[in-house]
């Protein structure tokens, strides 16, 4: 009998659990891919393999916490979910160690939105509502402007529409890793995996030249 | 010394307008930008106007209250960037309000 994610644990419950993160979640900074300390030769180097690192990151931790979430492994579930919010945090503070505090205050909330928009897609997928299915992608893609706007606005080099097309290619490809999952289909879940991964560099590399455009000084090399 | 004279007069008067301006409209300014409210917390005179503008190539809205509890005193859209939007905060009070849009924004205006 299939086993659907709201009759194991209830979709409040991963909603829940996803958006906040749950106790075991990791500190940036003390262990874990989620620490940026890079032994790159300069500052920009740093920046742009911080940012990879942790985009990357993203969606490995994603990719987990689907995949228990839709198996019905809700231990692991509430594992990975912790750890990706703590990379959630820790993208944050590296857009703060850029922008300030403030604007880390404000990306957090930003940020942690498109993984609520995930859970509701995971949810749909698990209980077969496609109504469910479409109307988080709908708020993914819409979503997507929004992403685009914040960074728009805070590095010019950055165009708005550029970002969001961006972001909507993350957000099809992870939905693809989805998708595989609920399918049961771990050899097209994993395939899926790796590429919504290394899309991620299509989005940290620029944001990182960006970045480095704009605070030549402080991001030299 | 006539002419320093000149100079201190019209230097002093250009001081007295650009306290002026700041009076009349500086402090009364919400700037939205990156998706923060600037300044977050802003205190007026009963009467006084407050314009928000947005800086952002995004919407937001200006909404009374808080998410949970949304206070209906006011509710304006700001569609894009450059556009703004005013409100008269003609009785003394607390008045919290937040982007519809991005509930993580949100802000409180003082009028005593």
């Amino acid at each position: 009998m299939k086993r659907s994610l709201r009759s194991t644990f209830g979709a409040a419950a991963l909603a829940a659990v996803l958006l906040t993160g749950c106790s075991q979640s990791m500190s940036p900074g003390h262990g874990g891919m989620a620490s940026p300390a890079s032994t790159s030769a300069t500052p920009a180097a740093s920046l742009r393999t911080a940012l990879n690192t942790l985009f990357a990151e993203h969606v490995y931790l994603a990719a987990a916490a689907t995949g228990a979430a839709l198996g019905g492994r809700e231990a692991e579930f509430k594992a990975a979910a912790g750890a990706l919010d703590a990379n959630s945090v820790a993208i944050a503070r590296a857009i703060g160690s850029v922008y300030g505090k403030d604007a880390e205050a404000a990306f957090l909330p930003l940020w942690r939105r498109h993984i609520g928009f995930v859970v509701d897609y995971t949810v749909g997928a698990a209980s077969s509502d496609r109504g469910k299915q479409d109307k988080a992608v709908g708020e993914l893609v819409a979503y997507t402007q929004d992403f685009g706007a914040f960074l728009s606005a805070a590095n010019p080099n950055l165009p708005k529409s550029v970002v969001a097309d961006l972001v909507k290619h993350h957000v099809v490809t992870l939905k693809e890793v989805i998708d595989a999952q609920a399918a049961k289909d771990p050899a097209r879940a994993w395939a899926a995996t790796r590429t919504a991964a290394g899309h991620m560099q299509q989005i940290a590399d620029p944001l990182a030249e960006a970045i480095v455009k704009q605070f030549p000084d402080r991001y030299r090399g | 010394m006539r002419r320093w004279a000149v100079g201190g007069v019209a230097l002093a008067q250009l001081v007295a307008l650009a306290w002026g301006s700041w009076l009349l409209a500086g402090p009364s300014d919400v700037e939205v930008k990156v998706f923060q409210l600037r300044p977050g917390r802003l205190d007026v005179k009963v009467g006084r106007s407050v314009t928000w503008v947005n800086q952002d190539d995004i919407d937001h809205t200006v909404t009374s209250g808080t998410p949970a509890s949304p206070g209906g005193t006011f509710d304006a859209t700001l569609a894009g960037k450059g556009s703004t939007t005013t409100v008269t905060f003609a009785t003394r009070g607390v008045y919290p309000y937040f982007c519809s849009r991005h509930q993580a924004m949100r802000g409180e205006i003082r009028a005593q």
